[in-house]
């Protein structure tokens, strides 16, 4: 029995685990954990087994269909890019949740936490696996629904509820577009077809998707007078989905405010399991963005303006858990820059963005884990309060440095020194230099590598004002137990020279995703459907280009040093609110006002109630006139019902002396 | 012999007389004589379908149809005493508790 | 003078008001009799009765009346027998009713 027959139970066991976690949870010592953590270790053994045979040989994927209903199937695909999500989901995940042992270890309602992620794993792993669009959806909307629970999880707290439904609204916003997306999808292929669909093919499986890329190209739409073509749309409305939940520019709100749950399910968030879906679901459907150029600037200008954007206002939060967050968006931001850059080198986008996306759950969910440890045994997330922890926390301020490190991305090119997030973050950059040069559209390239000066500066303000210099207020810290600890060292580990060890392996292997016995795409045939073509392959680039991310990290690092190791420049003449440029930053570009004051309250809340208020009245109205009616014509009929018996019999007599008559004339009639 | 739509005629004009009773008079008293005339003009179509048809049947019934209508005269007075005992009055417009 | 002069000037209008009080509360229980017996006197002096072939009467004995008791006691004996109980009970109730409760 091969082990790739076992792929279905990688998602299954998570999900059986929250059922038992669910229901017997409080009966078990630490609500439960065992069940979750078993689990997820299965899931984790079995993935990393496929994950070994896949590297042999990439050829053979696991495809399993069933037929689910009609035309629609259930199965499971691990190809390349599925099998190191599986891989890394499931690793991360395991970690953080024997992590949360410790962390949780106060919480009444631990089961109930523990079940949660476990379904939230279950349903990230379904997700990865899925081999058809309409699973995927499934398994997308239930890690939606997840994420509200968890975000809101201390749901006593108005803060953290209205953050729950925040997440979930927001998202929604792109879920429906995620949706809009499958449906004409969906149509277009049944349009395909001619509405006859042959036995044993399931139209919302990729593999049929991806063959049909050339027809649904040559659909056009006529949308405000531009011919569209329906693969730009539909590519533009799964992107839409994937904003949503990867927290791209117009709906990233929801991810700050997500810092209300515990840490530990941000980590989940952020690194493992929500976040990344966007990413993933880009990446899967990646050969329809590349019939679909116009979708992919999109996704490259996107991605790139949100990864400065969220860099900006990155650099003057306070709040530990808030620096962090927005730099998940700003990484998000460079892995939708990776695969948006794929118009100039085809597949290998797919291995560039996914490797930075393995990467970054690494570090962010060691850098989380760090946070979480410490306000742990701090009790605050304000950085301003903090200050020379690393002198009572060692262990944490050493795995936390480490993972800055590695998200400013320190190393070496064209050797094998360097942290992990060196080796995916700087071909992003590269790529998108390599798309200036052969497009002319050099902004994606500026943004990045200006952003890349940004994320060192804001990580490397994090590190020292939280982990160097003196206490700036009395706190009582400990190092955290070893349940805690010891994941926070395996990531440590991992983000310190897991890039390095599989970098140039892990490209050749997650870009050969798309030519396998499941799918045959051929990149550049595609490119030539969307009218133009691949430049040649990263790795010609110019010194200095090479060298550009290793010195705007190092320039970071060092004037977050002056500013806040050495303090030789004076701050708080800039950091104040007569400065309109901190003013701005700090009141993060005035997004809750657009969002919540005006967005929300302003335009649908109160647009909806005036809106609702006034077919409730139109329907009062209605209403009202009809029972005024009956009521009025009751009062006039009533008038008949004298009480006096006379009044009855005359009428019963003239009814009767009626209906003689009229059966009279009929009959005459007749 | 006299013809049977005669003895109908008859008994359509006193049934009528009784119609015209019921509906007019308030009296309660009055209105049970004007119900037993009506009573009896049945009674009368009765007896001249029985002698038309020469079978006795509509007799018998003519005669038991008297019987009854005595206990309901017999019943309708009680009423109308109770009634009296309750509104010192006969007069049935004032007795109107099914009014709306 | 006056009062003789005003009285037969308005001896018509009196007769005319009574006439009008006496029938206006009558008049649509007058129309509904009136219309029904109209109706019900039209259909019946419109129908050709079929001659039915006259039984020979017995001219030696006229009376009906043993025929009408042989039925009563015969034929409809039974509800004979139910309307003696419903004339007794009708007495009953009769009595029970007018005689009231507890007035003597």
């Amino acid at each position: 029995m091969a082990i790739g027959d076992l792929a279905f139970l990688i998602p299954l066991l998570p999900a059986l685990a929250f059922v038992l976690t669910f229901f017997l949870g409080k009966k078990l010592p630490n609500g439960g954990a065992i069940i979750p953590i078993a689990a997820i270790t299965i899931s984790f053994v079995i993935s990393l087994l496929i994950t070994m045979n896949l590297l042999q040989n990439p050829e053979e994927v696991i495809n399993q269909s069933y037929s689910w209903f009609a035309i629609l199937n259930i199965g499971v695909l691990v190809d390349p890019l599925a099998a190191v999500m599986l891989t890394m989901v499931s690793l991360v995940s395991l970690l953080i949740h024997i992590y949360s042992v410790g962390y949780m270890s106060h919480d009444r309602s631990q089961s109930r936490y523990f079940a949660e992620t476990a379904l939230f794993t279950a349903s990230m792993l379904g997700l990865a696996l899925s081999d058809n669009i309409l699973q995927l959806f499934i398994c997308w909307e239930l890690v939606g629904v997840c994420s509200y629970l968890l975000i809101g999880f201390w749901y006593e707290k108005p803060s953290a509820s209205s953050a729950a439904k925040k997440a979930f609204l927001t998202t929604r916003v792109g879920d429906v577009m995620f949706l809009a997306g499958i449906v004409i999808l969906f149509s277009d292929l049944f349009r395909i077809f001619n509405g006859t669909i042959p036995d044993g093919v399931y139209i919302l499986r990729f593999d049929e998707i991806f063959t049909h890329i050339p027809e649904i190209a040559a659909m056009n739409a006529n949308i405000l007078g531009m011919e569209v073509s329906h693969i730009t749309i539909i590519t533009l409305l799964f992107f839409g989905g994937a904003i949503g939940k990867s927290g791209q520019f117009p709906l990233h709100v929801w991810l700050p405010d997500a810092m209300e749950g515990p840490t530990t399910v941000s980590a989940l968030i952020h690194a493992a399991t929500m976040v990344t879906a966007g990413v993933y679901l880009v990446a899967r459907t990646f050969p329809m963005f590349m019939a679909a150029p116009s979708s992919l600037l999109v996704v490259a200008y996107l991605g790139a303006f949100t990864a400065i954007f969220a860099a900006t206002m990155g650099i003057v939060m306070n709040d530990l858990k808030r620096v962090l967050a927005y730099s998940t968006i700003s990484q998000l931001g460079y892995m939708m820059l990776g695969l948006g850059v794929g118009a100039a080198i085809g597949a290998e986008a797919v291995g560039i963005s996914i490797f930075h996306l393995i990467n970054h759950a690494f570090f962010k969910a060691l850098l989380f884990l760090c946070a979480g440890s410490v306000i742990h045994a701090v009790g605050t997330h304000d950085m301003r309060q903090l200050g020379g922890v690393a002198k009572v926390m060692p262990i944490t301020a050493v795995t936390m440095i480490i993972a800055a490190f590695s998200l400013a991305g320190f190393g070496i090119p064209d050797t094998i020194f360097g942290f992990s997030g060196f080796f995916s973050k700087d071909p992003i950059i590269e790529s998108a230099y390599l798309f200036g040069s052969s497009s002319g559209m050099w902004i994606p390239y500026l943004l990045s590598i200006t952003a890349a000066l940004l994320t060192s500066l804001y990580i490397f303000r994090l590190v020292f004002m939280t982990f160097f210099g003196k206490p700036r207020t009395d706190y009582g810290g400990h190092e955290s137990p070893a349940s805690m600890t010891v994941p926070l060292s395996i990531l440590a580990l991992l983000a310190l020279v897991a890039g390095a060890l599989t970098r140039t392996t892990f490209y050749e292997f997650v870009s050969e995703t798309f030519v396998n016995d499941f799918v045959q795409m051929d990149i550049p045939a595609l490119a030539d459907i969307g009218g133009y073509h691949l430049a040649s392959h990263a790795g010609h680039e110019p010194m200095l280009i090479l060298w550009m991310p290793l010195i705007v990290a190092v320039a970071g690092l060092l004037v977050s040093y002056l500013i806040y190791g050495l303090k030789v420049v004076n701050m708080d003449s800039l950091v104040s609110r007569n400065n309109p440029v901190y003013k701005l930053l700090y009141n993060r570009y005035y997004q809750n006002a657009i969002y919540t004051d005006f967005l929300s309250v302003k335009v649908i809340y109160e647009g909806f109630a005036f809106a609702g208020h006034a077919i409730d009245r139109g329907f009062d109205w209605t209403v009202n006139w009809i029972s005024d009616l009956m009521i009025e014509s009751g009062e006039a009929l009533r008038q008949f019902q004298t009480g006096v018996i006379q009044t009855y019999a005359t009428a019963v007599i003239a009814g009767v002396g009626l209906l003689i008559v009229l059966i009279k004339v009929v009959m005459e009639v007749i | 012999m006299i013809p049977v739509e005669l003895y109908i005629g008859l008994a359509a004009i006193i049934f009528s007389i009784g119609l015209y009773g019921f509906m007019t008079q308030r009296s309660g008293i009055r209105m049970l004589m004007c119900v037993e005339l009506m009573l009896n003009s049945a009674n009368l179509n009765l007896v001249a379908f029985s002698s038309y048809n020469a079978d006795l049947t509509g007799q018998v019934f003519a005669l038991y149809s008297i019987a009854l209508a005595a206990c309901e005269a017999a019943i309708g007075f009680a009423i109308l005493m109770a009634i009296f005992r309750m509104k010192d009055t006969i007069n049935l417009d004032t007795f109107n508790v099914l009014r709306w | 003078m006056l009062n003789d002069e005003v009285s037969i000037l308005f001896t018509p209008m009196k007769v005319l008001t009574s006439v009008y009080n006496f029938f206006r509360p009558r008049i649509i229980g007058m129309i509904v009799a009136f219309l029904f017996l109209a109706v019900i006197l039209v259909s019946v002096f419109f129908t050709s009765w079929p001659s039915v072939e006259q039984i020979p009467q017995n001219v030696a004995d006229q009376s009906n009346i043993e025929g009408i008791g042989v039925l009563i006691f015969t034929d409809f004996v039974v509800p004979f027998e139910i309307l003696s109980i419903v004339l007794l009970s009708s007495l009953m109730g009769a009595i029970y009713m007018a005689k009231g409760d507890g007035n003597q």
